[in-house]
């Protein structure tokens, strides 16, 4: 049973070690199929093997691989050299740490990241943000939202927190001049009908509710149709009442509009709605399309 | 399509609706294709398949029982996070299915490596057929497996593939990592989970039309080598479980 993570280490250990074996692909692939191996032996046994493949004079490639290996090795050892790694690498060797950190979800390693992510440039506090995704930490992408010093940094963190789901922190979030389309744009990610309802039917804001009526289109549902029918049949701007039609469009609510046609008594309104229909592709707008042949509503 | 998980799920009569299973008896009776694809699979899996179970006497339910709360206790306090709802908006049409996976996808054999290590396994085991947790059908650990050997599989044969097929692929492969990753959540098992939520950037750019041959290359032979490590990892883990009984 043992022999065999024993003959892996073994192989790994020549293979890493000898620097006499040239740098061609089969060397290369040898090596990962060693690391690849590494993660049937003892934690304890696996590490110094690894730290020591990250320390050598190894391509890229093998270096990633065996920072994916340490991530799934379960000693705070392990955590730090990622972290280190993160700090201190360069390119591509330095997202991939971030990204196993993310993936290994240690709590300080992740607390970590924040320094990384305030010294960083704009691929650097992507990294980050992504593997805050992968653990989940929404507590951090809330915080990096919430004190961003600039626009593009509220926008990521904003759409990272909409990926994540994290509908109640983006309606918590504070304040922000122009904000609102990036929280709107995150709550369509999120799937937030509540969220976009209360901006959609609020026409203090116009600019703001466009962005709403769209999110809803794109959240679609049995729940978002009537809504866009009220907020159209409520209102008499032309721009709300095309994005509510354009959301009932993307929200396939083809028998919702047919009533629309129906209803309506304004022949320009029911060409437009006539269009929508034929362009939605549905049985309905054959039943326009005869109504409108034979005269009818 | 149907998928290989769904055939799984409908082979341990587990996870289905009656709706689902009778839609999937129509397909198998009027699909040449799927009924040879359900046959291999039947034949797979019943080479996996356990011996008899025996019951297990009650003092020793109850101290499964117990350690069952010991761990959930444990994890609970090294999380401070709380499991957030849906991630994305697809998993929605998920949720159903995922509900039912709820009862356990058998990552069980991740919880050591998140801080549960000091549950008594021994006391978990009674004989050659409990050597998991109760509550746990060891199906859901070799549907992961399946979706993790799929998408090796399908990775690796992507460059067959026209773009289109290429995306569309792809797109399915994303569905059922969600699907996988929502269940890994639900199932107190977060290590799997974020390894899942990490794929699918990976995925994604894969699927995008704008990447260049060779960087899809590199990011095909990471996540070969990522599904690799998760599954001998799964692998090792459920070996020594069965060896510790």
């Amino acid at each position: 049973m043992h022999l065999f993570p024993k003959l892996i280490l073994a192989t790994l250990a020549l293979t890493i070690s000898g620097t006499a074996i040239a740098q061609s692909d089969d060397a290369e692939q040898l090596k990962i199929a060693a690391l690849e191996a590494l993660v049937s032996a003892p934690d304890e046994k696996a590490l110094p093997i690894v730290s020591k493949v990250l320390a050598g004079d190894h391509s890229d490639e093998v270096k990633s691989r065996a920072l994916f290996v340490l991530s799934q090795i379960d000693l705070p050892e392990s955590q730090a050299i990622l972290l280190d790694t993160a700090r201190t690498a360069e390119g591509d060797l330095k997202h991939q740490a971030i990204r196993m950190i993310g993936i290994g979800g240690n709590p300080d390693a992740l607390k970590g990241l924040a320094e990384i992510y305030s010294n960083g440039d704009a691929n650097t506090k992507e990294s980050v943000l992504h593997a805050y995704m992968i653990s989940d930490d929404v507590d951090s992408v809330y915080a990096l939202a919430a004190s961003a010093v600039s626009d593009e940094e509220f926008e990521s963190a904003v759409h990272t927190l909409g990926v994540m789901g994290a509908t109640d922190r983006l309606r918590s979030l504070p304040d922000r001049p122009g904000a609102s389309e990036s929280i709107i744009h995150a709550l369509a990610i999120a799937g937030d009908y509540e969220g976009l309802r209360a901006y959609a039917v609020d026409a203090s804001n116009p600019e703001r509710q466009l962005e709403a009526i769209h999110g809803l289109g794109i959240v679609g549902g049995e729940e978002v149709g009537p809504t866009l029918i009220e907020i159209y049949r409520g209102t008499d701007n032309n721009d709300v009442r095309e994005a509510a039609l354009h959301g009932l469009f993307v929200a396939d609510h083809d028998t919702l509009v047919l009533e629309l046609f129906r209803e309506s008594t304004n022949s320009e309104e029911k060409a437009d709605l006539l269009r929508i229909l034929v362009m939605m592709d549905s049985d309905a707008a054959i039943e326009a399309i005869d109504a409108a042949l034979a005269g009818g509503p | 399509m149907i998928s290989e998980e769904n055939l799984t799920l409908y082979y341990y009569d587990d996870g289905l609706t009656p709706a689902e299973r009778n839609e999937f008896e129509t397909a198998l009776e009027s699909d040449a294709v799927l009924a040879a694809r359900y046959a291999a699979l039947s034949r797979e899996l019943q080479q996996w398949s356990e011996p008899e179970i025996v019951p297990a006497p009650s003092h020793l339910k109850q101290r499964w029982h117990d350690s069952i709360d010991q761990a959930a206790k444990s994890e609970r306090a090294s999380e401070r996070r709380s499991h957030k709802p849906l991630h994305f908006m697809s998993f929605i049409w998920g949720v159903g299915l995922t509900a039912a996976l709820a009862l356990g996808i058998g990552v069980v054999v991740f919880l050591a490596d998140d801080g549960t290590r000091d549950i008594p396994i021994d006391d978990m085991t009674v004989d050659a057929g409990a050597d998991r947790a109760p509550g746990i059908p060891a199906s859901f650990t070799r549907g992961l497996q399946v979706h993790l050997q799929d998408s090796q599989w399908e990775l690796a044969n992507l460059n067959n593939d026209t773009q289109v097929d290429r995306t569309s692929l792809l797109i399915q492969i994303i569905d059922q990592n969600r699907m996988f990753e929502r269940s890994a959540d639900q199932n107190n098992a977060p290590q799997v989970a974020r390894l899942l939520r990490a794929f699918e950037p990976i995925l994604l750019r894969l699927a995008s039309n704008d990447i260049a041959p060779a960087d899809a290359e590199a990011l095909r032979s990471q996540l070969a080598f990522e599904l690799n490590v998760m599954l001998t990892k799964i692998a090792n883990d459920t070996s020594n479980k069965s060896h510790s009984t």
